[in-house]
């Protein structure tokens, strides 16, 4: 019985030694792939800011005002000036439209009641 | 054994022999528990002491914490960045866990070849547990320093301070330390807010913190700046300065003072002529101050806006004799003593208000004290705190005290914003919680008569040549050309210029202070009074960031009539 118990134990020892030494590996595993993440992570947000402060640097009026000054002659362009700004009231009303043609489109109506369309005399005439 | 022979060879037990091996297993189990309970007590005193023993995380005097500390980024209004943190790697090395000084000295020399062999052999040997090589340190560096591949040699990022816009905002960002620390401006009075605090009590580490919001415009900072630099070369002035305000909030849109340096550059900042002039110098800021005597005249009721004085003679004190530079001697109405900016003009009207009560006036517009402003540099005006006759007379056009710009154009922001004072800031601050603070200074009426006497100088006194440049933007203001002191006396031919403004005035806005340092004439055909500079300046910067402030040009000579107070029209 005795026997039986100490190879049982021995037994469960041996299986815990096992899995205390897998356990410790693995561990040791997770807090490698940690800190090589841990490493990874620092050295994005090292290169994003570096990238932020690449767009805040590109971004600035500092920086494009000379960019524009440089290629001004190629563009065209030129600081704007007070006459060219405009408002709605400055736009002129839109011209009264003309008085209609009434003896144009009686002749039309005539025509049309009389069946020939002379919209279609163009194609007519091909 | 012999005792195991002797028990199976004689199976008689002796009671005696029991006894005494029953003593001898208990004398055994209690020197095992003595032995085991040592033991425990060696492991129990190894953890208390190792407990107790306070790591030294400290990196040569300075905590590591402290070194990778972070900083908020610094944004513009509309969220353009001013200042953000970049992480860079630092190079230290723990020079006990260093194994050949020479191999590693030459390995480092050849990636950093500004560091020298020697300094490099001294900093590597001995027997310290840190110390720094290079700080921050390009990632291509770090690269080339891991491939050699050194023993007791590493990096730890740090955080760098970088601002993007370069010198242009200089004077209100300020600088901090290669620690990070704030040492002048707007970084150096966040570190004195909270930003100390967050980072003492381990908040501020690394991780991203809440951008700070500036009220400076970076696109009106910009312009200024350019024009303000174009002045130096155009008038071949020593300096130049200008800021500008939102009458309704206090904000600070614009504060430019050159030379100026390169924030990115530390040591630059300490050079002694690249101080902010805008609120650590003081001046005499010449006949801008006739705004200012005028409104504490027209405010105080003896004095209104169609008043004639005698302007035929000059004003004696004794051996004195104050004249005007643009003589007219005649008769002159109010609004024709400020548009030709008599002098002896202003000197009756402050008299006809009374010394003291001008001297009065002084102190309600804040001219007794530093202007409560966020900036750390700041200097105390220097006012006489009792006028004599002809100290105020002097003190009416300008002369006899020194204010900074900042306090002019905080003054003419109250005349033009219907008399209400608003402290300025450099922070965000909206109209409503502005309007909390205001303090009434003068009365809406004066306010409304000053306004008319700054745009009547802008269409027809010395600040015509402004106007030219910024037609159409309503913009009113006052020259000032005040001789320089130079070694105790007035020196004629060096002139401080200045021109204070208002836009648009028939709803005014904005507010701006220009100041020129000893300018020469253009060319010429042109002239070194404050219109031909200053005055040109503040045209041309207005001209440029009216659009960009949402402000349309109109021409129409109805919002100009509008400006005259009903008893002149």
């Amino acid at each position: 019985m005795m026997r039986v118990i100490n190879a049982i134990l021995m037994v469960t020892s041996v299986l815990v030694l096992i899995a205390v030494y897998l356990l410790k590996f693995s561990v040791e595993d997770t807090a490698a792939r940690k800190s090589g993440l841990q490493a990874k992570i620092e050295r994005q947000t090292a290169e994003l800011s570096l990238l932020k402060a690449d767009w805040a640097l590109l971004n600035q009026p500092g920086h494009v005002g000379p960019v524009i000054t440089r290629h001004a002659e190629v563009l065209e362009l030129a600081p704007i000036k007070q006459v060219q700004f405009g408002s709605f009231t400055g736009l002129p009303m839109r011209p009264a439209p003309a008085e209609p043609d009434i003896e144009a489109l009686d002749q039309l109506f005539e025509s049309l009641d009389s069946g020939v369309d002379p919209a279609g005399a163009p194609l007519g005439g091909n | 054994m012999a005792m195991a022979t002797l028990d199976t060879a004689q199976p008689i037990s002796l009671k005696g022999g029991r006894l005494a091996r029953g003593n001898l297993t208990r004398a055994r189990i209690r020197w095992l528990m003595l032995a085991l309970g040592l033991i425990f007590l060696v492991v129990c005193g190894r953890l208390v002491q190792l407990g107790a023993v306070i790591a030294d995380t400290a990196i040569e005097g300075v905590e590591r914490d402290v070194i990778t500390a972070s900083r908020p980024p610094i944004l513009d209004r509309n969220g353009l960045e001013l200042a953000v943190d970049i992480r860079v790697p630092s190079l230290y090395a723990e020079p006990r866990r260093i194994v050949d000084v020479e191999e590693a000295a030459a390995a480092i020399h050849n990636v950093l070849p500004d560091l020298s062999i020697e300094f490099l052999r001294r900093r590597l040997s001995g027997d310290k547990g840190f110390v720094w090589i290079k700080r921050e340190l390009t990632p291509s560096v770090q690269d080339a320093i891991m491939r050699a591949g050194i023993p007791g040699i590493d990096f730890i990022t740090e955080s760098k301070r970088f601002y993007p816009s370069g010198p242009e905002a200089s004077h209100i960002l300020g600088a901090v330390n290669v620690d990070n620390q704030g040492m002048a401006g707007i970084e150096q009075h966040m570190d004195r807010e909270d930003l100390a605090l967050l980072q003492s009590i381990g908040l501020a580490r690394g991780q991203e913190l809440t951008p700070v919001n500036l009220s400076i415009d970076l696109r009106v900072q910009h312009i200024m700046h350019e024009q303000l630099a174009d002045s130096l070369k155009r008038y071949q002035a020593v300096a130049a300065a200008g800021v500008m305000l939102d009458i309704k909030t206090g904000e600070v849109l614009a504060l430019v003072s050159l030379p100026d340096f390169d924030p990115n550059d530390p040591k630059s900042a300490l050079e002694k002529d690249s101080f902010n002039r805008v609120t650590k110098g003081i001046f005499e800021l010449g006949s801008t101050f006739k705004t200012v005597t005028l409104a504490a005249a027209l405010d105080s009721g003896k004095v209104s806006i169609n008043d004639r004085f005698d302007a035929r003679y000059g004003v004696r004190f004794g051996r004195f004799t104050i004249d005007d530079f643009h003589g007219k001697h005649t008769i002159m109405s109010v609004s024709d003593i400020y548009k030709y900016s008599s002098n002896i003009g202003t000197i009756k009207i402050m008299q006809a208000l009374g010394k003291d009560e001008f001297r009065a006036f002084l102190t309600r517009v804040g001219f007794d004290k530093r202007v409560p402003f966020e900036l750390p540099e700041m200097r105390s005006p220097s006012v006489p705190a009792k006028f004599s006759e002809v100290v105020a007379a002097t003190a009416s056009f300008g002369h006899g005290l020194s204010v900074s710009p900042l306090h002019m154009a905080v003054a003419v922001a109250a005349f033009v914003n219907d008399g209400n004072y608003i402290t300025p800031t450099i922070y965000h601050r909206s109209v409503e919680d502005a309007k909390k603070l205001y303090v009434p200074v003068i009365t809406q009426k004066t306010s409304a008569d000053i306004r008319y006497l700054m745009r009547l100088n802008a269409l027809e006194g010395s600040g015509s040549r402004m106007n030219k440049e910024a037609d159409g933007y309503r913009v009113g203001g006052k020259t000032g050309t005040a001789e320089k002191v130079v070694a105790g006396r007035y020196a004629n031919g060096t002139n401080l210029n200045v021109f204070a403004s208002a836009f648009p005035l028939d709803n005014p806005r904005y507010t701006m202070v220009i100041l020129v340092d000893e300018p020469k004439a253009e060319n010429a055909q042109s002239g070194t009074t404050a219109g031909w500079n200053a005055g040109e300046v503040t045209g041309r910067i207005v001209q440029r960031i009216a659009p960009m402030l949402g402000i349309a040009p109109d021409f129409s000579e109805a919002l100009d009539t509008g400006l005259v107070p009903p008893e002149l029209r």
